[in-house]
């Protein structure tokens, strides 16, 4: 009796698990169905929405950049621009009219001809749309026009220096399908003209992928792309140990990178992305209205510290809101500050009538979820390293994301706080403009005002010369030094995880992975 | 039988007041907590038109009862509303996308944990305060003490990592789905008799489930045990054992049945929780499910599906208790409605 009762426990825990690994065995493989192994990528990142009119997120734009592409395109692995969809263009001698020559005899997956017209219709619908990317149109295209069948020509409000950036990288400017999408209305299509067409999508489950065989250029390296969406880092993580997945994208944790590096077993690669972090500070409230007490912050602050017992060394110190290897980029914060200065700071300290009896009381605010579950730990970090001049006491405090970038950065409640940033476009333009023109600095925070910087900042917006923007850019950089109404923190490495027969994997610091260019040996 | 007809559609009207409450609070509570969805959709950068704009498209301006009114006979003509946020789907699609892959997870986790919780809660009352006794009992405050990610890690690790038997996450292999009839897919590959699906559905399923299960097994372990010790001392043991009737007669169908009664209760409360519970399980195995989905979209402040989905959730948690009370009847002589 005893017996039954012990065996009966112990099958009912052994039998769901033995009973699917054994007939595992007499089940016909997956594989066989197709004939080419899929490339299979895991990702924690999600689709949003499926339409280029609606969708601002980094995922989301990935995806169209490997099923859709723009009139240009950017050389993988470099920040060079290249023809696209468009095989050349030209721009007027006041830098406002942009003409497009177009592919001729292109089709979208669903037979749709590509010609001028769609150009306009897709552009057009966008800014009618006007939903959460049709700023990055509305702001810059006055109008879009039909030449010929294959020639376009789009007219902008005020010369733009990087306007071919916007196009390369940007899928608000990518033609779309007029009959895919209805015209006044967001939708979900898989339809596109990229190397790629959407095979199966299952909402937050898989994305299939096939080459598309109408494609002008190159054909995909893999015919068929798999990708796994992810809850959790950790799974991911483990599916790629067992050989689930061949490629682990975004985001493994900084533990989880450092443990498979080091197990030497996969390739890890790591390269700078254009992701930075900094800390925000609202100018306009005192006491932090006082510039030598941000001075005496950006002393204090210890980046060395977040890089390496947060993230391990995944990330790169940043003194500079202009990333590292992006032209025009110089150390500011390092010029003026050095590393870390403990002393000087206590000094700016003292001068603002400070002491350790009498310490600089100071509500520091992040988001506990947006960024990663690291940013508590980030926000500890900094906390101890202002607090380790002993004139500073820091109290944390938090908000979720919708509450923190909704209400309380509009209603400048935080005095200061941490805040992200992914470029809309790879230009210097879109890491500084957005946070200290006098125009913009409200949304992003920091309230920052001064005539010098508006004027820095325009002027290298018009000029098309490379050579006279750096000089504008680094002034500009300097000036934010100066001022501080924001500390640079540090800059997202990309990591790409992947079995060792995978080839191919090109990453730039647009931080799209190219699907068509991987594959498996 | 016309008491229990009558029973029915008692309980079906109470449950009316019930769900009406219940979206009440969600309604109030999802505007009183700090946060707007229109900020969460368009982020920070957005200029100040787009987001009025924004809000007067998705109905966020009007006076708050007018949105309540609109969202309550909304849902009594049955339309759960749109989605405030991505591509505005109907909520009932969001809820149908993901439904099927908890309830499965629910009824698969849910076996698990009774059948297991039964048999070890059996065997520990009846061994009384001997070696296995102590170990059962030990069994059930570990397993319910037990943290779902932890637990399910080690599980992966084990049987997905070293010893490469059952997968890591998600529902079925790539390109294995079956044909969609109910969503349940190892009910869908079975009618259509797609047996590498329904192999691939069910190896799936196995690590999910056997973490929730075994996790929630040892409230029944506890409960079986307390219940049958006090049943295995009664009179009409000792005596069907005196008629010379076999132990497992004794014991599962005098003593079992005799005790089930309380187990049955905690079955119905437990397959609510099972159905909230699911979240970490879903996580942890990045199984598409209610659970991560209902979290993700309060993190985003899309009330109208939070709405939908909690009075969906009520619904058939109603509907759950509904047949548990129905089967008392049945296993009971002496509960009549």
């Amino acid at each position: 009796m005893k017996k039954i009762f012990l065996s009966l426990v112990l099958l009912c825990i052994v039998a769901g698990i033995l009973a699917s690994g054994c007939v595992e065995k007499k089940a016909p493989a997956p594989e066989k169905k197709v004939e080419e192994k899929p490339l299979i990528i895991g990702t924690t990142d999600k689709i949003t929405v499926l339409d280029p009119a609606k969708s601002y997120d980094f995922y989301t734009w990935e995806v169209f950049n490997n099923i859709g592409e723009g009139l240009l395109r950017y050389k993988p692995g470099t920040t060079d621009i290249e023809p696209g969809l468009a095989e050349s263009y030209t721009v007027s001698e006041d830098g406002l009219v942009y003409t497009f020559k177009l592919r001729k005899g292109l089709k979208f997956t669903d037979g749709t001809p590509f010609n001028a017209s769609v150009v306009k219709w897709s552009i057009e619908r966008v800014l009618r749309l006007n939903a959460d990317p049709s700023w990055l149109v509305e702001s810059f295209v006055d109008s879009v026009n039909v030449v010929d069948e294959y020639t376009v020509q789009i007219k902008l409000k005020k010369p733009v220096s990087y306007f071919p950036a916007l196009l390369a990288l940007d899928p608000p400017y990518y033609p779309v399908s007029p009959k895919a999408y209805p015209a006044n209305e967001i939708k979900d299509s898989t339809v596109g003209i990229g190397p790629y067409k959407v095979v199966k999508w299952v909402r937050d489950q898989e994305l299939i992928l096939e080459a598309n065989p109408d494609y002008y250029g190159e054909k995909p390296k893999t015919k068929k792309v798999v990708i796994k969406f992810y809850k959790d880092a950790a799974t991911m993580r483990l599916a790629l140990e067992k050989g689930e997945i061949d490629v682990a994208w975004r985001t493994l944790s900084p533990v989880d990178i450092k443990d498979l590096e080091e197990k030497g077993k996969f390739n890890v690669i790591g390269v700078p992305g254009g992701y930075i972090r900094y800390i925000v500070i609202n100018v306009e409230t005192p006491p932090l209205s006082n510039k030598t007490l941000r001075q005496a912050i950006a002393y204090a602050v210890d980046r060395k510290a977040i890089a390496d017992k947060v993230f391990y060394g995944t990330v790169e110190p940043l003194y500079s809101m202009v990333p590292i290897g992006m032209w025009s980029h110089i150390d500011a914060f390092k010029e003026k500050y050095g590393e870390r200065d403990l002393e000087k700071a206590k000094e700016l300290l003292k001068q603002c009538g400070y002491s350790e009896d009498n310490p600089l009381e100071l509500e520091f605010w992040y988001t506990p979820t947006h960024y990663g579950d690291t940013e508590k730990d980030v926000a500890a970090v900094i906390k101890e390293s202002l607090e380790e001049t002993g004139m500073i006491k820091v109290t944390l405090k938090s908000a979720e994301w919708a509450t923190y970038a909704a209400e309380y950065i509009a209603k400048g409640t935080m005095p200061i706080f941490l805040l992200g940033w992914y470029p809309d476009y790879i230009d210097p333009d879109n890491y500084l403009t957005p946070f200290l023109h006098s125009e913009y600095s409200a949304d992003l925070g920091s309230r920052y005002k001064n005539p010098e910087m508006d004027k820095l900042l325009e002027e290298a917006q018009i000029k098309l010369s490379k050579e006279e923007r750096t000089k504008l850019y680094e002034d500009a950089q300097r000036l934010l030094a100066e001022d501080v109404p924001l500390i640079p923190l540090f800059q997202g490495k990309l990591y790409i995880v992947t079995q060792t027969n995978v080839k191919g994997v090109t990453l730039d610091p647009t931080m799209m992975l190219r699907y068509y260019l991987i594959y498996k040996e | 039988m016309a008491s229990l007809k009558s029973y029915i559609i008692t309980r079906t009207l109470l449950a009316i007041p019930m769900i009406l409450i219940l979206l009440t609070i969600v309604f109030l509570v999802m505007r009183v907590m700090p946060g707007d969805p229109v900020r969460a959709i368009l982020g920070a950068k957005a200029p100040a038109e787009q987001v009025e704009a924004l809000r007067e498209q998705l109905g966020l301006n009007k006076p708050l009862i007018y949105q309540y009114f609109d969202t309550l006979s909304g849902i009594l003509k049955g339309d759960f509303g749109r989605s405030l946020i991505w591509g505005r789907r109907p909520v009932i699609d969001e809820i149908m996308d993901h439904f099927p892959a908890t309830l499965e997870l629910t009824i698969f986790s849910f076996i698990i944990s009774v059948v297991i919780g039964i048999l070890t809660g059996v065997a520990s009352a009846y061994n009384y305060k001997t070696f296995k006794d102590y170990f059962f009992r030990l069994y059930g405050i570990v397993t319910y003490s037990l943290f779902i990610p932890w637990f399910g890690m080690i599980l992966q690790m084990i049987f997905g990592v070293y010893l490469k038997l059952l997968p890591i996450g998600g529902r079925i292999d790539v390109f294995m789905e079956p044909e969609k009839i109910t969503g349940l897919y190892v009910i869908d590959s079975l009618l259509t008799m797609n047996f590498p699906a329904l192999v691939s559905a069910l190896k799936h399923l196995a690590l999910p489930s056997l973490t929730l299960g075994i996790v929630l097994s040892g409230i029944y372990t506890r409960l079986t045990r307390a219940n049958m010790i006090e049943v295995l001392r009664q009179d009409f043991i000792t005596a069907a054992r005196a008629r010379g009737l076999p132990e497992k007669v004794v014991v599962f169908k005098h003593g079992l049945k005799n005790a089930f009664i309380p187990i049955l209760t905690m079955m119905g409360l437990q397959f609510a929780l099972l159905l909230a519970g699911a979240v970490l399980t879903e996580t942890t195995f990045s199984w598409p499910g209610m659970g991560s989905f209902l979290l993700e979209r309060i993190t985003y402040r899309d009330f109208t599906t939070v709405q939908g989905t909690i009075v969906f959730f009520a619904f058939f948690v109603v509907l759950v208790s509904l047949i548990v009370d129905i089967i008392y009847a049945f296993l009971d002589p002496r509960i009549r409605y």
